[in-house]
């Protein structure tokens, strides 16, 4: 592998809160030098000025759909697309056919992820058997054959002593929860947030009671056995403040989505299906103490649940239609205009929220951080140029999107994982870089 | 010694003195044991009836050899043929077994407590053969006895208990009985079936296994249960075994240690391979004759009152 040298780029250091101009030597899939004027004849240059410079972005919560659900995505689509969107490491979700329950299954992805070898797979692996809900499963064997958190995302554990349980025993082997929380009985059948759009369209409501009361068990089990837990995609005000008490008394962390942050239930009236999600998208108040929650770092991680479905699934009736919104290669500018464009958190703040702490949530230690020695897992961004989202240009094989259209800034310009070029200027690259 | 208990409740009720001195009794009983014929008179006369009311094959036939080895009377108790079958309480049981003049009844029961419940109630000695999850003192005193006769001293000697220790009176029972003897004790096993409360027994608890079981002179390990994984406290028996059962990697062989010690009966290729009982390094064969030993010492030491 060739050595890349990044010149003259404004190099963002999450972990210390600033921004330097410095150039970046890359070499042996390692950060080999961080300082001015570093040359070197032998390595591909980048011309990183008026870019953004910083550890790869890790998205923590991402539907690659394989094994069963190829059609939505696959390994290889998704690694692309997550390539594209600056993501360097991504956290693939369960729920596939068969979920990801079992030890044979985790190293079936891992050896897909390493012939693929684009960005870093790091799968989830199931909190219940078949993501039922009714068994736990072998945590430590999946451990062992490499998940890097449990989560039974796309529902919730219903029952609360098998997940008091699980948080005990999950603990020996050093496992964090992304807990999807949804109390089944109360949103049974629901489309739509509960409110205005669902009295207009006379359309099922998922109550913010929903999440909200099983976050709330679940904070309280998660205090009381001392289990790690990051709670995913938060969508209500009351979510917020939950979590910004249960801050006060313990390490608990959430993240937001992109849609959730930038569209509220009106939107479903002009999208339709292209913005049924879940957690449903709720009102402009609830909109706003999200945001309030990133600024005040108490939503200290941004995933953007990536959930591809294919077009056809999403032309179906709204009522027909699955949950779920693609976003991974627009996810980073996305973020950018709802927090760096409304001056709600900076650039730095947001590579905090993108890159450092959920390699800090995951125990990924040589990533989140740039500095010699660490991982050349590196994403240099385009802060300054402004250009339109093409869904059809998507990698990804999900086309449900509500943002065609949008003009976005902050796009990622180049993607390095493992001292690898995997994507320049917006294209992936196919051969060797230089 | 004089002894002064009626009963043989738990270890928790005994002093280190009367502990050291079962263990003194046990040691001559298990020297007896080594030759035949071995029958002896100190029991002729008395009579003894095991009241399991939960399932046991060594505890129950090892009392039973005591008893007899002893000169004892023996008569055994099974619910199967009984009028607890037909719905007798406990209470009338008990009083009807007490009124046939028994002078030693030997209990086991699922429930935490019984032990002491019919001690109250009845004139006869009292044997706990294990009262749910609280005690099993005979079970720690044969372990006790083992120790003692390997070793030859507690005061700094290390023992790892590995396994289901929130489930398991034999865990409470042993734990109690080496911290009275001065001896260093470590707990580990799956988080959920070792709750942190149970540091209070004065034990260390130590994650993960490996960590527990580093230099220690004797790795104890308890029988896993399958119902207890039926309960949702782990999830399957080939994860329990692979991170939780004995690995030849703790073993040193080199230094001819740790010892491995269980309970029994041994849940062959979960808790322990199927290999690894008959090494030297074992000393399961040994805990169950001195089973045969302490409980004579028990037997010999409760009726000493009687002679008195």
């Amino acid at each position: 592998m060739k050595k890349i040298l990044i010149k003259k780029g404004t190099v963002v250091f999450p972990q210390r809160g600033v921004l330097q101009d410095a150039d970046i030597l890359v070499e042996d899939g390692l950060v080999a030098r961080v300082g001015k004027g570093i040359e070197d004849t032998q390595a591909c240059p980048v011309n990183a000025s008026n870019l953004l410079v910083g550890p790869g972005f890790i998205n923590l919560h991402v539907h690659l759909r394989e094994p069963g659900r190829e059609t939505e995505e696959n390994l290889w689509t998704g690694s692309r697309a997550a390539a594209r969107g600056g993501f360097t490491s991504v956290v693939s979700m369960p729920n596939t056919h068969p979920p990801i329950d079992n030890p044979l299954l985790v190293r079936y992805l891992l050896l897909r992820a390493k012939e693929i070898g684009l960005i870093n797979i790091f799968p989830a692996g199931a909190i219940t058997v078949g993501l039922e809900g009714k068994e736990m499963a072998e945590y430590g064997l999946l451990k062992e054959a490499g998940v890097i958190a449990l989560s039974d995302d796309g529902r919730g554990v219903q029952d609360a002593r098998l997940l008091y349980l699980a948080f005990q025993y999950a603990q020996y082997f050093n496992l964090p929860f992304i807990l999807h929380e949804e109390d089944e009985g109360l949103s049974r059948g629901g489309e739509v947030s509960e409110g205005k759009v669902a009295a207009l369209l006379g359309k099922r409501a998922i109550p913010r009671v929903a999440e909200e009361s099983l976050m709330a068990r679940d904070l309280v089990l998660a205090f009381r056995t001392g289990a790690r837990v990051h709670f995913t995609h938060l969508s209500t005000a009351l979510q917020v403040e939950l979590l910004r008490w249960f801050q006060k008394k313990m390490p608990v962390s959430a993240d937001v989505t992109p849609h959730h942050l930038l569209l509220t239930e009106e939107d479903v009236l002009q999208w339709g299906s292209e913005a049924k999600v879940k957690p449903p998208l709720r009102s402009l108040e609830d909109q706003k103490a999200l945001k309030e929650g990133v600024k005040e770092g108490v939503i200290s991680i941004l995933a953007s649940d990536h959930a591809p479905h294919p077009l056809e699934d999403k032309s179906l009736s709204f009522s027909e239609a699955p949950f779920g919104i693609s976003n991974l290669e627009i996810a980073v500018p996305l973020y950018a205009k709802a927090l760096i464009e409304e001056g709600i958190i900076n650039w730095v703040e947001l590579w905090e929220k993108l890159s450092y702490n959920p390699a800090l949530f995951l125990g990924l230690n040589n990533k989140g951080i740039l500095e010699e020695g660490k991982d050349a897992d590196i994403t240099i961004v385009d802060p300054g140029t402004r250009k339109k989202v093409k869904v059809s240009d998507f990698e990804s094989r999900g086309k449900n999107c509500p943002f065609e259209n949008w003009s976005l800034l902050g796009w990622p310009a180049y993607t390095i994982v493992g001292g690898r070029m995997v994507m320049a200027e917006g294209s992936i690259v196919e051969d060797e870089f230089c | 010694m004089k002894w002064k208990h009626k009963d043989l409740l738990g270890i928790n009720l005994l002093s280190k003195a009367e502990i050291e001195y079962l263990l003194e009794r046990g040691d001559y009983f298990r020297e007896f044991l080594n030759y035949s014929p071995k029958k002896m008179k100190y029991g002729e006369g008395y009579c003894l009836v095991n009241f399991f009311l939960e399932p046991s094959t060594r505890t129950r036939v090892s009392f039973e050899t005591a008893g007899r080895l002893l000169g004892m009377e023996v008569v055994n108790f099974t619910t199967e043929i009984s009028s607890f079958q037909k719905g007798e309480s406990l209470e009338d049981t008990a009083k009807t077994l007490s009124r046939m003049k028994f002078d030693v009844l030997v209990v086991r029961h699922h429930q935490s407590g019984v032990a002491e419940y019919l001690a109250q109630l009845l004139p006869l000695h009292v044997v706990n053969a294990g009262d749910g999850m609280r005690e099993h003192p005979t079970q720690a005193l044969l372990d006790l006895l083992t120790l003692q006769r390997k070793f030859g001293y507690f005061p700094g000697l290390k023992i790892a208990i590995v396994g289901d220790v929130l489930h398991s009176r034999v865990a409470r029972s042993l734990t109690l009985g080496l911290k009275k003897l001065g001896a260093e004790v470590f707990l580990s096993g799956p988080p959920t079936l070792l709750p942190p409360v149970m540091e209070h027994l004065g034990a260390k608890i130590i994650f993960p296994v490996e960590e527990a079981v580093k230099g220690v002179d004797v790795i104890y390990l308890l029988r896993i249960q399958k119902e207890r994984q039926e309960a949702g406290y782990f999830p399957s028996i080939r994860e329990y075994a692979h991170f939780f059962g004995l690995k030849e990697k703790w073993l040193n062989k080199k230094n001819g240690g740790p010892f491995i010690m269980h309970p029994g009966p041994l849940n062959r290729g979960v808790e322990i391979g199927y290999s690894l009982t008959e090494e030297s390094f074992s000393l399961i064969e040994e805990q169950v004759t001195c089973g045969v030993a302490i409980r004579m010492a028990v037997l010999e030491t409760l009726l000493q009152g009687e002679k008195q």
